[in-house]
């Protein structure tokens, strides 16, 4: 079994070539100055993500089309790291990956669940397509057959044999009394992410060490994100709270989750674990626009996290993991820039949503 | 070899009724790399129905698919499988209806009794925890004061449902251990149901659900879900038996109508993205000159009013769209792996495979010379490469079997034998073996001397080649101004002859070359910074060469930001020129370090050749062929990805996947 540095060497090199192509933060305020999206897509063409935009005619450039096509480049990236990572640290690289694959799904049962209301003259699927996450040959689930069965618990049936499975199982008994898709989605965000720790945990030495903060760091994001807006908007009660949230992370730990259950102010308790997001207080006093920007901060936190993991020892699984993080905030980075030029939001509307700024890099 | 293989471009124009002739050939040939007609403009010209039918067969390959799967048949195509043509909808889907009908209807009832005796396990399974309790499960529903939830709950919900129920009083058991479906039971006083009852819920908690025909104590109930567990299987052997006796009777049909409805799909799939205009359909696409004859000939057998127009697409100028098929060649695999670990050669480019098949042996060799030590890599890659150790690893064994051949020819070089060299080869091996060029350990500035004189040829090379990508893409631009372009080089040169040549020219380590060119009658110093000038303005040159707006971003901080931008891009590629050729340090610095590690293993082994002496040498071999050798092996990787391809190689071409039934048919 390869680690170290035998296991890493290959990987490193390229990771840290790959990681060099990511967009500069001047690129992306340049990218920002683009005059609308035709323009936008054209500086595009000149950066590594030309090559996904190249067969892009005008006519088909709506805003969906093109964050399709550049997610293609995270996918790419994904299937790289890999094919090239050593072999016990694949199911976590896979694992984490699956996020999108878990992304496709609720939008799959969406889709299904709303599909009535459409314009009856557009299949379903050609609409819902265009929405997921090009997860090529790493799919597990018929995203086609789903949306095209009709029903969520037909979709569901064919899951059969995927690793989603036993937690749709389980949670097809609420749907069906609830007919409500949060209980899926919650389930599914459960599993995805005690999976993925569970797979950290496997890991030995610098490996598990370097998977924990980075993992760890998202999984805190989340969590606390989970545990925030459960209080606030779905006003949930101690012991629902609790069990939709998850007791591990990085810096987040289970009695501040549970605190935020039992009702703690949720600003101190923030505040405590990141000192250096300044205002939780103000945040919070406005939920409606403060959350998003907690949430972004938290964003940021991470890519911290990644950035400083390619600095030092190198022979790990933080620098592809890191790598991979990235490129998630870029393409996030550039989904805002094009729905904002699609949109003609004005600079002072959609800067402040960009992740990368010079202060990460 | 050098190149990818030439590709043409073929524009075909054919009648509507030779459509699916011309696809069954193009399809079955296996070298035409189809381009989707839409980007000619062309899907608006006339009606296409092939997107339709496209969908259909693929709704209908899915359906034969699941009634093979429900039949118990393998997804297999008919022993002697023709590519015909595409079916006719009509005619095979009343045939799939009614074999599915049929087969639906025996399936039904076998997934209805498979539901039923799963419910009646699981049943029976919630039930065996408590089995010897004599006490009627009804009860419990009934308790005035205490309440009680029996279920199954997902295993990793609950350590999150039990810290949930903290703040309540309450009793939890797991009734039956499993790592999937355990069975719990909460019981708490009824003034808390509802919290008991939102974290079970909430922890995705099944409540047990007996049926009510049930009665009495758990021990009853299990004796009548045993009896009709057995019926259930019972009726489901007899259904299992229908439908394998089903697909025994309906398995040649359905394997042709497989075959045929795939081979239907995949022209249909390949005739939505040809051009439609009224009569005709456009095709466009690439094939490899060398296979072009053969398909035209084939195409006009297939039509006789096909116009076929070619293209052959010269290797100059820009060709993002053009596939690339790279020559295959098993003796190169290893070193197209470690190519293509960088990137995949575009169309007009050099392919660095044959340039890294030198190369990388020959650095790798110069690191780690060792006569003994090479032949044992030799030895262990020919046995990995024929499949003897490590099955998985026949690439990795050509590799290693090429630089363990250079390591034993350097090693021969170095006078090195397992690590013994000089008198030690007389003391302890009992022959003579002298270095028939040099000792590292013994010339080490002349090693690094040399090892730098490499790195300057090999970086010269990458220029070159750099220049010759660019004039041979027409990419006048970078062939002047470019990274590795006519000034960098020119003042990579000047560079050379400055620093190397003249600053460190009376050390001992300054290379031969540089002192060579430091040699001729040239006023280096002020072609230096006529170079260095040009460089540093090259961003701005390369845009007026190319016709661009001369500044990029001229607007954040205006001409005094260019400035320090270009300047600062003049110390960064200074800056990268020194560390990329002393960087080459390291192979002269590697095959003296081999040298001092193998005397450590002497230091350790002692004098006295006897039994612990050799011990230690052998292990000691061992670790310095694992441990040196890989990273090594790391090191030549790292200059060539870092100092050699980065100069000439850009990658990102992309990659020639011809229309193909042929894989489909080998399934057979």
């Amino acid at each position: 079994m390869a680690s170290g540095v035998s296991g890493y060497a290959a990987i490193s090199t390229r990771v840290r070539a790959m990681y060099s192509d990511l967009l500069a933060p001047q690129e992306m305020t340049r990218l920002g100055d683009s005059p609308d999206l035709p323009a936008l897509v054209s500086s595009l063409k000149s950066t590594p993500y030309g090559k996904y935009l190249s067969g892009l005619k005008d006519t088909d450039m709506t805003p969906r089309r093109v964050i399709l096509q550049i997610r293609n480049r995270l996918a790419d990236s994904y299937s790289s790291v890999v094919q090239q990572a050593p072999e016990q640290t694949r199911p976590l690289i896979k694992q984490l990956f699956r996020y999108f694959e878990v992304g496709n799904l609720k939008a799959v049962l969406r889709s299904i669940q709303t599909v009535s209301s459409w314009n009856s003259d557009i299949a379903a699927w050609d609409r819902v397509r265009e929405v997921l996450f090009p997860f090529g040959t790493f799919a597990s689930i018929p995203a086609q057959a789903m949306v095209e069965s009709g029903s969520v618990a037909s979709a569901v049936d064919l899951l059969h044999g995927s690793p989603y499975e036993a937690t749709m199982s389980f949670a097809m008994k609420r749907f069906s009394a609830e007919q409500n898709l949060f209980p899926l989605e919650v389930a599914l965000d459960l599993a995805y992410w005690r999976h993925l720790w569970g797979e950290v945990k496997t890991l030995k030495g610098k490996d598990r060490e370097m998977g924990g903060k980075l993992i760890g760091s998202l999984l805190d994001l989340n969590n606390l994100m989970w545990a925030i807006r459960y209080r606030i908007y779905h006003n949930l009660s101690e012991e629902e709270l609790i069990n939709y949230t998850l007791p591990f992370g990085y810096r987040v730990r289970d009695e501040d989750v549970r605190a935020i259950a039992a009702g703690a102010d949720i600003a101190s308790i923030v505040s405590r674990i990141y000192p250096n997001i300044p205002d939780v207080n103000a945040l919070l006093d406005h939920p409606q626009s403060g959350l998003p920007k907690l949430e972004h901060l938290l964003k940021q936190q991470v890519m911290r996290q990644c950035v400083s993991a390619f600095i030092g020892y190198p022979f790990h699984i933080g620098l592809p993991l890191a790598f991979l993080l990235l490129s998630d905030f870029e393409i996030q980075d550039l989904v805002v820039l094009i729905e904002a030029k699609s949109s003609k939001l004005k600079d002072e509307e959609f800067r402040p949503l960009l992740l990368k700024t010079t202060l990460i890099q | 070899m050098l190149f990818p293989k030439q590709m043409s471009e073929v524009e075909l124009i054919m009648p509507s009724k030779d459509l699916v002739a011309v696809t069954r050939t193009l399809s079955g040939y296996g070298v035409f790399h189809q381009v989707d007609s839409a980007y000619l403009g062309l899907e608006s010209l006339g009606p296409n129905a092939w997107q339709d039918k496209a969908g259909a067969y693929s709704a209908l390959e899915r359906r034969i698919q699941a009634i093979m799967q429900n039949v118990g048949l393998q997804e297999e195509y008919p022993a002697k499988a023709e590519i015909e043509s595409v079916v006719d909808m009509d005619a095979v889907r009343p045939e799939v209806d009614r074999i599915e009908e049929e087969v639906k209807e025996v399936s039904d009832q076998l997934s209805g009794e498979r539901k039923r005796l799963e419910l009646l396990e699981s049943q029976l399974r919630q039930l065996e925890p408590i089995a010897d309790v004599d006490v009627e499960v009804g009860m419990l529903k009934k308790s005035s004061f205490m309440h009680s939830i029996l279920g199954v709950v997902p295993s990793a919900n609950i350590s999150r449902l039990r810290t949930s129920l903290l703040r309540v009083p309450h009793v939890f058991f797991i009734l039956r251990e499993d790592a999937q479906k355990p069975v719990v039971w909460i019981l708490g006083p009824r003034s808390n149901s509802d919290v008991l009852e939102r974290a079970a819920k909430s922890a995705y908690l099944n409540p047990l659900s007996l049926p009510d025909e049930f009665s009495g104590t758990p021990e009853q109930i299990t004796a009548m879900l045993r009896k009709e567990i057995e019926s259930a299987k019972q009726k489901i052997s007899v259904f299992e038996a229908d439908l394998a006796r089903l697909g025994g009777s309906y398995k040649s049909e359905l394997q042709k109508l497989l075959w045929d409805v795939h081979i239907s799909r995949v022209m249909a799939d390949a005739i939505v993205r040809f051009g439609q205009l009224r009569h005709t359909y456009v095709v466009v696409g690439w094939v490899p000159t060398a296979d072009l004859e053969d398909l035209t000939s084939r195409l006009k057998e297939a039509s006789r009013e096909i116009l076929i127009e070619t293209m052959a697409t010269s290797r100059s100028g820009h060709h993002a769209q053009v596939p690339v098929a790279l020559t295959q060649n098993k003796w190169l695999k290893p070193i197209q792996m470690l190519v293509g670990t960088y990137g995949h050669p575009s169309y007009g480019e050099l392919d660095p495979t044959l340039l890294m098949a030198f190369t990388f042996p020959l650095l790798y060799g110069a690191m780690f010379g060792d006569l003994g030590q090479g032949l044992v890599m030799l030895v262990l890659g020919v046995l990995m490469h024929n499949k003897i150790i490590m099955k998985s690893m026949q690439s990795l064994g050509l590799l290693i079997a090429y630089c363990g051949f250079s390591a034993a020819v350097f090693g021969y070089l170095y006078g090195s034998i397992f690590g013994f060299e000089g008198h030690l080869i007389e003391e302890y091996l009992h022959f003579h073996f002298e270095p028939s060029w040099l000792s590292p350990m013994h010339d080490i500035l002349s090693v690094l001397s040399i090892a730098i004189d490499a790195g300057i040829v090999i970086l010269t090379l990458g220029f070159l080649l750099g220049m010759f990508n660019n004039i041979r893409s027409r990419d006048w631009a970078h062939l002047l101004f470019g990274h590795s372009g006519v000034a960098a080089f020119l003042f990579y040169i000047c560079f050379l002859a400055v620093v190397f040549g003249g600053f460190f020219g009376s050390t001992a380590l300054a290379p031969k070359i540089a002192l060579a060119i430091y040699s001729l009658p040239l006023p280096f110093s002020t072609l230096m910074i006529v170079f260095g000038v040009l460089v540093m303005l090259s961003g701005f040159l390369r845009n007026m060469v190319e016709g661009h707006t001369l500044i990029e971003g001229k607007g954040v901080g205006g001409f005094a930001m260019f400035l320090v931008q270009s300047v600062m891009d003049l110390v960064e590629t200074l800056i990268s020129m020194l560390s990329n050729t002393l960087s080459f340090i390291r192979v002269g610095a590697f095959a003296v370090a081999h040298g001092g590690l193998s005397l450590a293993i002497f230091a350790l082994a002692g004098e006295e050749p006897d039994a612990g002496f050799w011990i230690t040498i052998v292990i000691g071999n061992l670790f310095i062929i694992g441990f040196e050798g890989l990273i090594v092996g790391i090191q030549t990787m790292r200059l060539h990805y870092y100092e050699i391809l980065g100069k000439f190689f850009h990658g990102g071409g992309m990659q020639f996947e011809p229309l193909n039934l042929k894989s489909a048919q080998e399934k057979t």
